[in-house]
């Protein structure tokens, strides 16, 4: 069977499975995002807090994935859990990182007239702080969920859900007639996903980042 | 008169943590109601300091503040400074914000119903000179150096604070743009009154835009609090000369404008006029040349007796020599700088519509400057006899 009649056989499967993973990414990111920027908000006023938030990420992206997910089986057993709860490991680093770039890129004139005309903390953080930060944050989203597409694909080593499965499954029985086809699918599948959430990023650039900073 | 005191200062003091001298020492100090005064000096006396803590920005360390009789040192911050205008050098206009909503920030602090903001902002960006309809909607980066300054002027009145405080607020523009800027403040400031706290390096600025001259030493002692003339001609000592730096009488220049003056006549001759006519005209004067009018009274050169023996039909507006134009508004300083850039000693007066109004010659400017410096010697004799009963110094 050539490559384009296996997808044609298996495009629903594909599509399943492809959307298992899309889930998961977006799953994974969205809890990365309020966490990370939720750190990035408490430490980025204080250097010292600050470094060991970043260390501390940095440390968790040099960990080999299936090391990881190997070390996660006694604790959180296998399939979907230890496979978002390693994720949301990997994407910290670019979000939080992102947001103190951004917060501590706003213009310190800016805050200070935001101060001057008697605006509050929280008003400064979330009416000022926040939305000129927010393009920045955005591509440290970014960044998270281009990684944590490539990673989820690991993942189907502990049982997780996703378009790693057809690869793993190719490499297992690398000399059946359709063991390239499962593994080319399913990392052409990965590639599509990658490119739909960079134009889903664009799109959301757009719509969210105020017209006067663009 | 002075006018009531807005802002009292009662021993404020600031002491930076790891810093052995305070930045600012035990100031005392009384801020009369509609008056702009000026805090100026060298870098790092504690000037900014003292103003940030006006409005609380710094907390001061010990001493206290008095808005309106009420001390305001322990009142929450936030309440204090929306009661404030306040205008740095860089602006700080909010990007990602309209120009409608930069202004719109303290009047939706203070709860105002969305009519009354809408039309406030519109009235103030009429009020610095630009137009609501063409400006609400756009951006800070769409805006030039000059209009992001009036925006960040208007952002700091719009719930119409009795007090401004600005710091070096004309700091970071060009030189041309920045005259225009401070002569519109102080027209606007005619009309609005506020009671504006303004900090500068530049005692030229100091002069010019105060009513009143705080000149402050390190640590914010102040080395003569006084009006610009007082300052100008009356040093309280060796520092404060030395700020003022050497051209007092200069300086001085820029205290009164053509206005104040009286203008002086010329012979003029209108655009068309035959030759003859104005060869006659010109032997008749005393003068070595004609002004050239247009048709509409607009000074257009001037006539020198060479241009007349070399002319051969009537005078036309091409002819003349350039001319040196003010307005009653400049101050004298700016006439004698037009007349050193045109190489002439007299400088033609025109009205709004840009018509021939008189002439400043430089022995007029001359004159001024002796009458002033007669004038203050006279006051300050008057004010030493009558020293049992001592009166503010007013302008």
């Amino acid at each position: 069977m050539d490559f384009v009649d296996y997808l044609g056989s298996r495009w629903d499967n594909l599509l399943e499975l492809g959307v298992e993973h899309a889930l998961v990414t977006a799953l994974a990111v969205v809890i990365a995002t309020v966490i990370g920027v939720g750190l990035g908000l408490l430490t980025y006023d204080r250097p010292r807090l600050r470094q060991l938030v970043i260390a501390t990420c940095s440390v968790f992206l040099t960990i080999p994935s299936l090391a990881l997910f190997g070390l996660f089986i006694s604790w959180l057993g296998l399939g979907t859990t230890p496979v978002v709860t390693a994720l949301v490991m990997y994407s910290l680093l670019p979000i939080v990182a992102n947001t103190i770039v951004g917060l501590r890129g706003v213009d310190p004139a800016v805050v200070e007239s935001a101060q001057g005309m008697g605006m509050s903390r929280l008003q400064r953080l979330f009416r000022i702080e926040l939305p000129l930060a927010w393009p920045v944050i955005l591509t440290g989203m970014r960044v998270s969920t281009l990684l944590a597409l490539g990673i989820v694909a690991i993942g189907a080593y502990i049982l997780g859900p996703g378009l790693g499965n057809d690869i793993f499954a190719g490499l297992s029985r690398i000399s059946s007639p359709n063991a390239l086809n499962l593994v080319l699918g399913g990392t052409l599948g990965v590639i599509v996903l990658a490119i739909l959430f960079d134009l889903l990023f664009v799109l959301l650039n757009r719509l969210t980042t105020a017209k006067g900073i663009r | 008169m002075t006018g009531p005191t807005k802002i009292r200062l009662d021993a404020l003091t600031k002491r930076f943590p790891g810093q052995s001298r305070p930045a600012v020492e035990e100031l005392s100090m009384q801020i009369p109601e509609g008056e702009i005064v000026i805090f100026v000096g060298p870098s790092g006396c504690g000037k900014t300091t003292t103003m940030k803590m006006i409005n609380r920005l710094i907390e001061p360390t010990s001493g206290r503040i008095f808005l309106d009789d009420e001390d305001v040192t322990r009142v929450d911050p936030d309440k204090l400074r929306r009661r404030m205008g306040y205008v740095i050098q860089q602006i700080g206009l909010f990007p990602h914000q309209t120009i409608a909503q930069n202004i719109a920030t303290v009047p939706k602090l203070l709860g105002w119903d969305r009519k009354r903001v809408d039309a406030r902002v519109d009235e103030l960006i009429g009020l610095v000179g630009m137009d609501p309809a063409d400006y609400r909607d756009r951006y800070p980066k769409q805006l030039s150096g000059g209009q992001r300054q009036r925006i960040g002027v208007a952002r700091a009145m719009s719930a119409d604070p009795d007090v401004m405080l600005m710091d070096e607020p004309f700091g970071a523009i060009d030189p041309i743009t920045r005259d225009r800027l401070q002569n519109e403040f102080l027209r606007l400031q005619a009309e609005i009154k506020k009671t504006i706290v303004f900090v500068t390096h530049d005692i030229d600025e100091a002069i010019k835009m105060g009513d009143r001259i705080a000149i402050l030493r390190e640590g914010s002692r102040i080395a003569q609090f006084d009006t610009p003339e007082r300052i100008l001609v009356d040093p309280a000592d060796e520092f404060v000369a030395d700020f003022i730096g050497r051209g007092a009488s200069l300086k001085r220049l820029s205290l009164s404008r053509v206005r104040d003056i009286e203008l002086g006549d010329w012979p003029t001759v209108a655009d068309g006029t035959e030759l003859a006519d104005a060869r006659r005209l010109l032997a008749e004067s005393d003068k070595g040349s004609l002004l050239l009018l247009d048709r509409q009274g607009v000074p257009r050169g001037w006539l020198t007796g060479d241009h007349l023996r070399a002319a051969t039909g009537p005078v036309t507006a091409g002819d003349g020599l350039p001319l040196a134009t003010v307005r009653p508004g400049a101050t004298l300083s700016d006439t004698l700088n037009e007349m050193l850039t045109a190489r002439y000693s007299t400088a033609v007066v025109v009205d709004d519509d840009n018509r021939y109004a008189g002439v400043v010659e430089i022995d007029t400017i001359n004159e001024a400057i002796r009458g002033m410096q007669t004038a203050e010697r006279q006051r300050l004799r008057g004010q030493a006899l009558a020293e049992a009963d001592p009166v503010e110094p007013t302008r």
